[in-house]
């Protein structure tokens, strides 16, 4: 199959690709174990799966898919951080599962005595009306699907992250990052054709809208 | 003595080892033969059916569609659709390839450049359901199967942009899958590098 085409250099955004045995997987994780490897990350992530810092995502019911595949991304590179690649290193396959099924189970309901950042307000009223027309309708004139198709709590897609209890400046970090290319692991280029095509108020806006608690909680994707 | 012997020997011989049960004779080893031809058979029906690899509609669909079979689980790891082979290719015979992936609620590369008054050979395939891609004014539907690459044939005398819908209800965001090809005249084409090529979206 296409054998007469020369090749470009192959770029593989991301070395997981969502079979079925990767699902069993990825989903097959131990909570227990994974408190216990997951004390280390309460120090950035919080104790309660909700960071003090807003740019570090909050992780607390976290669909497990998405951590495990964000784990293996950090491991091979193929998503850079700083802080994260280490500590991605240092994690099996089977690690990565544990601590995915730990925040997974967490629960997100708010606690006063928690030192989290979430939620915080909006920095402009007018967003609201902005974030929250893409989120339910997206804008078809653009080519843009809803967000809420992919992340909740209407649709889901496989390793789409939930979005409703994230913090704003991660969010709009990730956003930019996308448009930029700076973090190009999405699959078959999902968020950077998105992305890309969002303009500053529009990113602002859904960073703050999610970050202010504003979206409606997903129920737990079923199965998984 | 011989005589006693023969029809002592012969007993034996029709009660214990009768020919058509002995272990090289013809008769067992052909009915064996079959028996596992006919087990093999129904084994590979049965996987067909149930345990089948990709999201075609059959296991025999499958094992009959010739060489345009791909999965759609891998695409960004192997094959034509990995991310850098995405968009327009020149082709040595002065045609161009647009190879796209159609998937929940995308289709990538949204916008493509592609030059007037030379053949498309438009290449496509699914990430997950059943897409179509509408191209509006040459009146050309092209469904994306998941496990197939679905090719058709275009070509463009107008400098123009052409919008391409998705016209197979897929989900909650199908309405808002659209993507478009924009004509250029073939020396615009030229100039144009494939990062150009493949994102004219306008922010």
């Amino acid at each position: 199959m296409g054998s007469d085409v020369a090749e470009p250099p192959v770029r593989i955004p991301s070395n997981v690709a969502w079979t079925a045995r990767t699902i069993a997987m990825a989903s097959s994780g131990d909570a227990l174990r994974g408190l216990l490897i997951g004390r280390r990350c309460d120090r950035c992530h919080g104790r309660e799966g909700f960071s003090s810092s807003p740019s570090v995502p909050n992780l607390a019911g976290m669909d497990r898919l998405v951590v495990w595949k964000q784990l293996d991304d950090f491991r091979s590179g193929k998503r850079s951080s700083p802080v994260m690649q280490p500590i991605a290193n240092s994690l099996s396959l089977e690690d990565s599962a544990d601590v995915a099924a730990y925040y997974w189970m967490m629960p997100i309901a708010p606690d006063p005595q928690d030192d989290r950042a979430f939620p915080q307000s909006l920095s402009d009223p007018k967003h609201e009306a902005v974030a929250g027309r893409l989120i339910t309708a997206g804008d078809g004139n653009r080519g843009l699907p809803p967000c809420q198709a992919c992340h909740g709590p209407v649709g889901f897609v496989t390793g789409a992250p939930s979005l409703a209890t994230q913090n704003a400046t991660y969010l709009l970090e990730q956003i930019e990052g996308f448009a930029s290319g700076r973090r190009a692991n999405d699959i078959n280029l999902r968020m950077r054709s998105i992305a890309v095509q969002l303009t500053d108020e529009e990113r602002h806006a859904l960073a703050e809208f999610y970050g202010a608690g504003l979206a409606e909680p997903n129920a737990r994707p079923a199965g998984r | 003595m011989e005589r006693e012997k023969v029809p002592v020997s012969n007993s034996t011989f029709s009660a214990a080892t009768r020919p058509e049960e002995r272990p090289g004779g013809t008769g067992s080893s052909a009915r064996r033969v079959i028996r596992v031809i006919l087990l093999s058979l129904t084994l590979t029906c049965v996987w067909l059916t149930v345990r089948f690899p990709y999201e075609a509609e059959s296991g025999l669909e499958y094992l009959l569609s010739g060489p345009n079979r791909i999965n759609p689980q891998t695409l960004h790891l192997r094959g034509e659709f990995v991310e850098s082979n995405l968009g327009p290719a020149e082709e040595p015979d002065g045609g161009v390839t647009v190879r796209m992936i159609a998937e929940q609620y995308l289709f990538v590369p949204q916008c493509v450049v592609v030059p007037t008054g030379v053949p498309l050979r438009v290449r496509i395939t699914s990430a997950d359901v059943v897409h179509k891609l509408t191209v509006s004014d040459a009146g050309d539907e092209v469904k994306a199967v998941p496990g197939y690459v679905v090719e058709t044939h275009l070509r463009f005398e107008r400098a123009g942009e052409y919008p391409m819908p998705c016209h197979e209800f897929c989900g909650p965001g199908h309405y808002a899958m659209r993507s478009k090809l924009i004509a250029v005249p073939p020396e615009q084409f030229r100039n144009l590098s494939q990062q150009a090529r493949m994102n004219c979206v306008s922010r």
